[in-house]
């Protein structure tokens, strides 16, 4: 049986963060490019996406819900501008909001292969 | 879709950085042409940014952005006048008009276009080491 591996609510949940991952780098790389733009506000993953991740995973059937989960971008209207011309990207906190999202996704991609290994370890009996 | 994340963000970032370096050789330069290309002494050119929405078909919320070189204008402040009637473009009082071009203004619009340049560099970077990460997995 493949199903228990790829239907476990840790290995979903890893994949659709790194879904998510992928498209903070995005916003990230538009929020750098964008740094001297006038008026430009910045992106980040929508906040609700976090909360209905937590929703989901308590739900009866995680697996599914959690597939078709979306992340999406919004501008962050949090981010407050202190600049005269209205944009509100700090380069600092973008560079190493950056950073943190790289460790994240080594993190996920080393998760997935060690649930995969684990999968071929159970199929040929040896590691590697 | 690209396998290295936000690239082609960057990549308009990278060449509306480059243009502005490119102007500020210019501007440089000319710092002494007293006479350009329409017989008048050089205007310094200035940059300005705008930001391009890049559409995806299907997807919702907010798009990403790049972002491009919107305009070159002229700086039309007056330059420097200065005596010097032995100069070949000195009128008739003798005085002749300089290019209004700074170099500190210039050095700095250096270094800041190459900052942001490095900046946008070490994005890629970063969206390179992530495709290379997902493209280990299972190993």
């Amino acid at each position: 049986m493949v199903d228990p591996i790829f239907q476990s609510s840790n290995y979903q949940l890893a994949r659709k963060l790194l879904d998510a991952s992928v498209l903070r780098q995005n916003a990230i790389a538009s929020n750098i490019a964008n740094a001297e733009t006038p008026g430009y506000r910045r992106l980040d993953l929508a906040p609700s996406f976090a909360s209905e991740l937590r929703a989901r995973l308590t739900s009866s059937m995680p697996g599914e819900s959690i597939t078709e989960l979306k992340p999406t971008l919004v501008e962050d209207s949090r981010a407050r501008s202190i600049r005269p011309d209205g944009n509100s990207v700090e380069m600092e906190s973008e560079l190493l909001e950056m950073n943190r999202n790289s460790v994240d996704y080594d993190f996920l991609t080393e998760l997935v292969s060690r649930n995969i290994k684990q999968l071929r370890l159970a199929i040929t009996g040896r590691a590697g | 879709m690209n396998l290295i994340s936000g690239i082609d963000v960057s990549a308009g970032a990278l060449n509306a950085q480059r243009t502005r370096l490119d102007i500020v050789a210019q501007n440089i330069a000319n710092a002494q042409t007293t006479r350009a290309a329409d017989g008048q002494p050089y205007q310094r050119r200035v940059v300005s940014f705008e930001s391009e929405l890049l559409k995806k078909q299907g997807v919702p919320g907010a798009s990403l952005q790049s972002v491009k070189v919107a305009q070159i204008m002229p700086d039309k402040t007056p330059g420097q006048r200065v005596y010097d009637p032995q100069h070949p473009d000195a009128g008739a009082d003798g005085m002749v008009q300089l290019p209004n071009v700074n170099l500190a203004y210039e050095m700095v619009d250096l270094i800041t276009a190459t900052r942001a340049y490095e900046a946008n560099l070490s994005v890629v970077k970063n969206g390179r080491q992530m495709a290379m990460k997902a493209l280990e997995i299972g190993k």
